[in-house]
């Protein structure tokens, strides 16, 4: 039987303002305990420690990107399947194809609305468990 | 959970707070990149754009987030513009002017905002209206059709109601349109492409998979009216299936019911609670679904807030000192005017019994706190909407969505009384189709609607939301405009003019075009209500006397 309560989130973003925003968001209004790291490098090395039941991705970072970021967590113990979602500002069809090609369940566009954000993430959670 | 609502909202004002401080910084960066392009070379000045790409992809992204959609707006045009100079598609010609004048919008975005966030108080004027008239309501629209003279006549007349239209001449180009100009209101397309009859419904399906937020909608204009094709359409997710050939003025009836948000406007909320600091937490949350408020937090300014405010839902504290909920409840119910307006009350009485009696009183739902934001949201909301949709009933015309006659005149004596007070500038305009009995006639009542429906959608494109526009019966419109003078509305009046009668009607094997007259006055040259609509009606006498199509002005 596969967990169904989602309640850990992995969460990589690089600007500060929406690490705070997307982080109260998820916390406030979701309850879900989120960890947030700053850029690619520090996910992958202590991603695999939180466990975490989701990983939400921004796309454009510096040095390392969301997609090479999700990439490299699929070689970290415990997060081979954890299902990932991207969020980004571009969301062009033939982007969303090449980054479900890597596994991502889906994409949340940018700028998301904080009141809502929650919510939609609950929504793919529900999906992803044939909700 | 208990504190939900309020921590957030209160977190969420503070960082909209702190965004605002730092956009300045944020733009002043993007400037200096500017700057920067001054005398590089090729090579050097691709890298400069590449960061400026990103740091305005990256104030796009959170500019909404916090509040600032107008920020995301215009710093997605400035990524779009490095990516299309970038990419060899722009010539780059004056660029670094059209960059810098995005700059310049980019503050007045990030400006706009902040001088919105204080409210208003009932007797400070009213804020002055954007200065374009129409100028802000363009939706794009993508046409798919492979047939020059369809195209020619399309891309004309679309851009009559204010569709930016763009032209795809085959569906394998679809991809990359979409990928060049971004997200799109609506794509209006044919079927059969290289003598194929559904040729243009996979590459549909590839990019229905794509659109994430379904955010396009797709019509479909054929002359393949099979069920397989109807089939197929459907299954690409299409709204509408018109088959051809199709009258300009049911392609835009159509696209006005499936493109959705084009210009709603904001719910405003009244909210009533003798503790100051509960009021602004819903007031936040509120104001973060993009609803507008207004406190009270003594019931006896009630009257002046709902009349000065007219609030499409009244949120109530049950218990205040000196005039409770229920009292103030019954007090809204026994006014005829205001019995309509639904009444919520949000308090943390948990009593079902006294709930229940909160709502005998004229309660239409009760609300316990603590209450979380999402929940506080949705209940107003949907409240607030229905509201509106019953008072439309009431108050428009229901062939055209326009103000009917009665409310036009109520509101025109509105302003007047505004415009007295604020010394302000207002005008009339009243307008006639000409020859309108002809065209029932001739074409039937059916195709007559149709004119009268384009002419509508016509006003509605080009006029300002602040500007009032009523159909005063049959093929009679008027037109009041708030902050302008009767210069300026001429002027507006003869783009429209001008606009109605390039729209090519169709009937049978058919089409013909139709005319307007209007004529102009303005406050304060005549300050009553019935002067100014009497000189209005006079210069329509006079244009229509003139020979027709054409603005007569009175000054």
């Amino acid at each position: 039987m596969t967990q169904t309560e989602l309640s850990k989130i992995l969460y990589v973003e690089d600007d500060p303002d929406i690490q705070v925003i997307a982080q109260m968001a998820l916390e406030t209004v979701g309850g879900y305990a989120t960890k947030v790291c700053s850029s690619g490098q520090e996910a992958i090395t202590e991603g695999g420690a939180f466990e975490p039941d989701l990983i939400l991705l921004d796309v454009m970072m510096p040095e390392m990107d969301g997609p090479t970021t999700l990439v490299n967590l699929r070689k970290v113990p415990g997060l081979e399947k954890t299902p990932a979602v991207f969020m980004t500002a571009k969301v062009m069809p033939s982007d969303i194809e090449r980054y479900k090609g890597l596994g991502a369940v889906d994409v949340i566009a940018k700028p998301f609305d904080p009141m809502t954000l929650a919510a939609r993430i609950q929504e793919i959670w529900g999906h992803c468990h044939g909700g | 959970m208990a504190d939900d609502a309020s921590n957030m909202a209160e977190k969420l004002a503070q960082l909209r707070f702190q965004y605002a401080g730092r956009i300045q910084d944020r733009i002043a960066e993007l400037e200096t990149l500017i700057a920067g392009l001054n005398g590089e070379d090729a090579s050097g000045r691709n890298g400069v754009l590449e960061l400026l790409r990103d740091a305005a992809h990256k104030l796009a992204g959170s500019g909404a987030t916090f509040g600032f959609p107008g920020v995301t707006t215009v710093s997605r045009n400035i990524e779009h513009l490095c990516v299309a100079v970038l990419e060899g598609r722009d010539s780059s010609e004056n660029l670094m002017e059209r960059l810098r004048n995005m700059c310049a919008h980019l503050y007045d975005a990030a400006e706009v905002q902040e001088a919105a966030e204080p409210r208003p108080t009932s007797d400070a004027p009213r804020p002055a209206a954007p200065h374009l008239h129409g100028s802000s309501r363009q939706t794009i629209l993508f046409i798919m059709e492979y047939d020059e003279a369809v195209k020619t006549r399309v891309l004309r007349e679309m851009d009559h109601f204010g569709f930016e239209t763009r032209f795809i001449d085959h569906p394998a180009k679809l991809h990359d349109h979409v990928k060049n100009y971004g997200p799109v209101s609506a794509i209006v397309t044919g079927l059969d492409f290289d003598g194929e009859d559904e040729a243009a419904l996979k590459p549909l399906q590839a990019f229905r998979d794509d659109d994430a937020n379904g955010e396009t909608s797709i019509v479909v204009q054929t002359h393949v009216d099979t069920m397989q094709a109807r089939l197929g359409a459907v299954r690409v997710g299409a709204k509408a299936f018109l088959v051809k050939p199709v009258d300009m003025a049911d392609l835009v009836d159509v696209l006005d019911q499936v493109i959705h948000g084009v210009d709603d406007d904001p719910f405003r909320v009244l909210v009533i609670d003798d503790d100051e600091s509960l009021a602004r937490h819903t007031e936040v949350v509120l104001q973060s679904a993009g609803m507008e408020t207004q406190v009270i937090t003594d019931a006896m300014d009630l009257f002046e807030a709902v009349e000065s405010f007219s609030p499409e839902l009244i949120l109530l504290d049950l218990y205040m000192p000196g005039c409770d909920g229920q009292e103030i409840a019954a007090i809204l119910r026994q006014k005829e005017e205001y019995a309509g307006i639904p009444i919520v009350f949000l308090s943390g009485e948990s009593d079902k019994d006294k709930q229940l009696l909160a709502m005998e009183l004229g309660g239409d739902d009760f609300l316990t706190k603590p209450i979380r934001a999402s929940h506080l949201i949705s209940s107003v909301r949907i409240r607030a909407s229905r509201f509106r949709e019953l008072r439309s009933f009431m108050v428009r015309d229901s062939m055209t969505g326009l103000f009917n006659h009665t409310t036009t005149k109520q509101l025109l004596e509105t302003e007047i009384a505004r415009t007295t007070r604020s010394g302000g500038k207002l005008s009339l305009a009243a307008l006639d189709i000409d020859h309108f009995k002809s065209v029932n006639d001739t074409y039937g009542h059916a195709v007559g609607d149709r004119v009268i429906k384009a002419l509508a959608r016509l006003l509605r494109q080009r006029l300002r939301s602040a500007d009032v526009i009523g159909r005063m019966g049959g093929e009679e419109f008027a037109a009041i405009l708030p902050d302008s003078g009767v210069d300026e509305a001429e002027q507006v009046f003869n783009a429209i003019r001008q606009a109605f009668e390039d729209i090519v009607f169709r009937s049978d094997r058919t089409s013909f075009n139709v005319t307007l007259s209007c004529g102009v006055a303005a406050f304060p040259m005549y300050d009553t209500a019935t002067t100014l609509s009497d000189a209005a009606d006079k210069a329509l006498y006079a244009a229509k006397h003139a020979g027709r199509n054409r603005v007569v002005k009175v000054d």
